[in-house]
């Protein structure tokens, strides 16, 4: 396969599509110019810019709601291959910020468009449909039969991704979809999209102008300006290599926080801790002032943290869930946890409050400066 | 019943309207009688009646006059109801009570109607009425006793003299005959403009450069005059039909009901395709964008969105198309075509008031039936969530 695009593509993937130098014009106005792309297969690509940089224009390139004027889209996956214009669509879940569902229909039958209209039978709809329900989270005998007009915006957007996987889509093409609910109910629909996509491994191609979002959600990072690619890359080598000072300012000031947003506490926590149901005796307390000594329950959940500072013993209570952390916690939560507790580690406790391990502050220094 | 300050004030001033109107009713003649059909009428005014009716008359406007002075909400909304159905009963027991009783000395020919004054008096009551944005249950089943009494009072023969009855009798069969041929020439100028119109609102939707065209001819169309279009129609239709012979065996020529329903048709088209072009370009563009990004093509995009969609829209259009037809084929007369148009130019022709206003009530009852079949109509189309309740 010839490798059209100068930008590097991901290790250990196949590519799902390629677009060759495509433009596209909207009457006078040149949306896209020469955008050579390659989509990873079962990644998330996310497509990011300041507003009418072309990335919602690209997407929609992709499921060809736009037509290019110029250059052309090779569908290299067999699933996709060759397909009409609307079975082609019909591969691809689309998700889009106004959510776009049918006010006329009911939750059930906005999920179950796509199979309906794929000819699914009766009995297979009705199991998707539940399965979809249950998987964003939605209890299918309260919501199935609900209007869209009686969802909050958060659960409309939950709806529009599961109508998006209706059919069990190969791909899933998402414009912006958590763009329209308030900041903490996306934070959790982000939590979800990357629950449900490391249980599913899509091809996923998600447009977004929230940085912060791209970082956390993105396998392979495209950052657009002008209807051109600036840059392609991991989020890590952009993060660490902006290509120029567009993409700098755009990745903003925090930029090595937003790194450590890319690791989740898994990555280095350290199994082995030191720890006892009572407090510790002045010998049970480790030497070094960035070693921590961790006071647990019976049921093995940990109550306090010590450590010595300046010759002296302190201890920190732990009493609020932002004083731990979980597996799946960024190493961002995890310096945040460990600057609010003023302990050199944060303790990693399961999904039932036990304690696990610690990440500790040197590691996370280590990984930073990498 | 709730009613805040604002429209309570409204409701006030409404009720010093009434009063007005009640007013100058009592100054106007309340029955008319006649030795016949055609002969000068003979008023008879409240002066006339005697006092113990004219007390009741003025029972009504007296709890409107209570009604504006009462501030407890509860008993003015008691007071304002009872007076409008007392409002309605008693003229129509003194219609049935003094009518017969004026014209017995006039002769078999003779007749009686309501004047001018009881008209006004009607037409104040109904105003209590229409007060309230919604009728309630108390209403209706107050319009029932009133019905009833109407029926009982019937039987009884009461108003076998009154003017509109006698009409009516003499039309005999073919009153119904009329009715019929009035909802057929409707009804078919309504599916003529219905399937011209809705495609056509369709085509200017799609497509900029018919919309640019259609809109200024249908404004043009929309100005010539009712009986203009009719007569206009008259020549071409002759020419066509003295052409083709084979035209004249199915009806269509230069007078009769053909040229009428072409003309109905070609007034009912505007409102069709203004509000399915309305209905159709309302529609949330997300919507489009998501079924169309759902692999919908564009056959399922019309089936299953836009139509369900734009359906209450395009009633609303039908609707309006419907009531103006209805009265609009009136007119179907003038150019030898049938309908409620024979009742009102032929009593005109005649000088018959009675037969005008019977072919004029008629056309009302019809209009305000059909208005409520199509309101029904768009309700049930609106999908459940979208319905304002």
């Amino acid at each position: 396969m010839s490798r059209s695009s100068q930008h590097p593509v991901l290790p250990e993937t196949t590519i799902f599509l390629q677009t060759e130098h495509i433009s596209v014009k909207y009457g006078e106005t040149l949306a896209l110019q020469d955008v050579s792309l390659q989509i990873p297969s079962n990644r998330v690509t996310v497509l990011i810019g300041p507003s009418g940089c072309g990335k919602s224009s690209t997407l929609r390139c992709i499921n060809s709601l736009v037509k290019i004027s110029a250059g052309k889209i090779d569908y290299c996956d067999a699933s996709v291959h060759a397909l009409s214009e609307t079975d082609l669509r019909r591969s691809m879940g689309y998700a889009i910020q106004s959510v776009g569902l049918m006010p006329h229909l009911t939750v059930e039958d906005n999920v179950d468009l796509v199979p309906r209209l794929l000819g699914w039978d009766r009995s297979t709809r009705d199991e998707r449909v539940i399965r979809l329900l249950n998987l964003v989270r939605l209890e299918p005998q309260t919501y199935r039969k609900k209007y869209p007009h009686e969802l909050s915006g958060g659960e409309a957007q939950r709806v529009g991704v599961a109508r998006a996987l209706g059919a069990d889509p190969p791909v899933l093409l998402m414009d912006e979809p958590f763009g329209a609910v308030d900041p903490l109910t996306r934070e959790q629909l982000q939590d979800e999209f990357i629950r449900i996509q490391r249980h599913l491994k899509k091809t996923v191609i998600f447009v977004t102008h929230d940085i912060d979002e791209a970082v956390r959600l993105a396998d392979y990072l495209v950052i657009m300006r002008d209807g051109r690619i600036v840059q392609a890359d991991t989020p890590e080598q952009i993060l660490s290599n902006p290509v120029d000072d567009f993409v700098e300012r755009f990745l903003g000031p925090d930029r090595s926080l937003k790194r450590l947003s890319l690791y989740t506490a898994d990555h280095c926590c350290v199994g082995e801790v030191v720890s006892g149901t009572s407090r510790p005796s002045k010998d049970q307390l480790p030497i070094g002032t960035h070693d921590c000594y961790w006071q647990i329950d019976e049921q093995g959940k940990p109550i306090s943290g010590f450590t010595r500072l300046h010759g002296s013993v302190v201890e920190r209570k732990i009493c609020s869930a932002s004083h731990k952390v979980q597996t799946y916690s960024s190493l961002k939560e995890c310096m945040s946890t460990i600057l609010s507790l003023g302990l050199p580690a944060a303790a990693v406790v399961d999904e039932e409050g036990k304690l696990l391990g610690e990440v500790r502050f040197d590691t996370i220094q280590k990984i930073s400066i990498s | 019943m709730k009613l805040n300050d604002s429209q309570q004030k409204v409701h006030r001033k409404l009720a010093g309207i009434v009063l007005l109107m009640f007013t100058v009713s009592f100054f106007l003649p309340l029955l008319l009688t006649r030795e016949n059909r055609i002969a000068p009428e003979i008023p008879i005014t409240i002066i006339d009646i005697g006092l113990g009716f004219t007390l009741l008359l003025l029972i009504p406007p007296g709890m409107m006059i209570l009604y504006g002075i009462l501030r407890n909400v509860r008993v003015t909304e008691w007071v304002r109801t009872l007076s409008g159905f007392l409002g309605i009963l008693f003229p129509v027991l003194i219609l049935a009570l003094i009518g017969p009783q004026r014209i017995s000395t006039l002769g078999a020919f003779s007749r009686f109607s309501p004047g001018s004054g009881m008209y006004l008096y009607l037409i104040a009551t109904s105003m209590i009425f229409i007060m309230d944005a919604r009728l309630k249950l108390r209403d209706y089943a107050g319009f029932i006793i009133i019905l009833g009494v109407l029926l009982s009072l019937g039987a009884t023969g009461a108003y076998s003299q009154l003017g509109i009855v006698l009409e009516a009798e003499n039309f005999g069969n073919r009153l119904s005959r009329e009715i019929f041929a009035h909802l057929r020439i409707t009804g078919i100028s309504l599916i003529i403009s219905m399937s011209i119109g809705i495609p056509f609102a369709l085509l200017t939707f799609q497509n900029r450069r018919v919309r640019k065209l259609i809109f200024p001819l249908l404004n043009v169309l929309q100005t010539i005059p009712g009986i203009a279009l009719f007569g206009l129609l008259i020549a071409p239709l002759a020419a066509l039909s003295r052409a083709f012979p084979l035209l004249r065996t199915w009806g269509i020529k230069g007078i009769g009901n053909t040229p009428a329903i072409i003309a109905l048709s070609i007034y009912a088209i505007y409102p069709i395709i203004r509000y399915s072009f309305t209905a159709f370009s309302n529609l949330d563009g997300s919507i489009v964008l998501a079924a169309k990004g759902m692999g919908m093509n564009s056959r399922q995009i019309w089936t299953l969105v836009r139509f369900p969609l734009a359906a209450p829209g395009i009633l609303q259009g039908v609707r309006v198309a419907l009531v103006q037809t209805i009265g609009n084929a009136t007119l179907a007369k003038l150019i030898g075509g049938d309908g409620l148009g024979v009742l009102v130019f032929e009593g005109l022709g005649q000088a018959s008031v009675d037969m005008v206003l019977l072919g004029m009530m008629l056309i009302i009852a019809l209009t305000l039936a059909a208005d409520r079949i199509l309101y029904v109509l768009i309700t049930l189309s609106t999908p459940k969530p979208l319905r304002a309740s």
